[in-house]
């Protein structure tokens, strides 16, 4: 739960989340569910000559599972409240 | 250690805990060090680890966090 | 099971420095990490949080992939290291292999 509710704090920033296929698409974070499956808008793939296909996608669904990574702003994450989630996380019962 | 009772693989990882084991992963690296903990995912941590990939030393670690996912078997290191 | 008092208990005689494995990593927050991950790729980076699939968020991160380039006819390997720097990142646990806090000394 710990991520979900991160990752609902970045709703309208900009990431780039890069798939395990190594497509690594920039976009703004429209929403995120539980499974940290990912809604894109205003998409823009880093390497375009490389996928071509994807010149005309401006909004994508991301299956949580194909990430591999989600680079995010670094000015738009308190490091200090991630800590202290993570270490109350830890603490909860599983 | 070969002549510890063995019942079943609770019992078996009970008399390895705090014991040189070799973990092997599935990649085919295997890592020898402690067997500090290990949970139910067979998540693993081992102190004084050394990484060794086909048969060469590539790294060590004072402490280290295996995902169990990753791990094929854990093994008594004889010494 | 045991609701024996801690105070006055004899150890038991296995290692428990830690109680779980993801104490270990626990003890890591905001410590710079080193992380080996599926498709040899390496990570060090400041451990903001992590959870129990090993998602994680990391700071200042310096990743390194090692790429094998085969030559084309003489089917000669040659590794090449490929190293990228993210200011924040977030991770994916199901890619993480292995989790190494920093060598004390």
């Amino acid at each position: 739960m710990l991520f979900y509710s991160f990752f609902k704090t970045l709703v309208g920033k900009t990431v780039t989340v890069e798939l395990k296929n190594d497509l690594s698409i920039t976009g703004k974070l429209v929403s995120v569910d539980q499974f940290l499956n990912i809604k894109l808008d205003a998409v823009k793939v880093t390497d375009e000559t490389k996928y071509p296909h994807m010149m005309s996608v401006k909004n994508c669904f991301i299956r949580g599972s194909v990430v591999r990574y989600v680079s995010l702003p670094p000015r738009d994450v308190d490091t200090a409240l991630l800590q202290d989630a993570a270490r109350k996380e830890a603490q909860a019962p599983r | 250690m070969g002549d510890a009772p063995r019942k079943n693989p609770s019992d078996f990882l009970g008399n390895v805990l705090g014991k040189p084991v070799i973990v092997k992963l599935n990649s085919g690296v295997d890592y020898r060090g402690t067997l500090a903990c290990l949970d139910g995912y067979m998540n693993i941590a081992l102190e004084h680890t050394e990484e060794w990939v086909n048969g060469q030393k590539k790294n060590t670690y004072g402490d280290c966090f295996i995902r169990g996912n990753n791990v094929q078997y854990i093994s008594p290191l004889r010494q | 099971m045991s609701n024996r008092p801690d105070s006055d208990m004899v150890d038991v005689p296995v290692a428990r420095d830690t109680n779980e494995p993801l104490d270990l990593v626990r003890l890591s927050l905001d410590e710079r990490i080193f992380v080996k991950m599926r498709g040899d790729r390496e990570l060090k980076g400041r451990l903001h949080a992590y959870d129990q699939h090993m998602n994680l968020v990391l700071g200042d991160v310096e990743e390194v992939i090692t790429v094998v380039d085969i030559m084309e006819g003489t089917d000669e390997e040659v590794v090449r290291l490929v190293r990228r720097n993210h200011e924040m990142l977030f991770v994916r646990g199901d890619g993480v292999i292995l989790v190494a806090p920093p060598q004390r000394s």
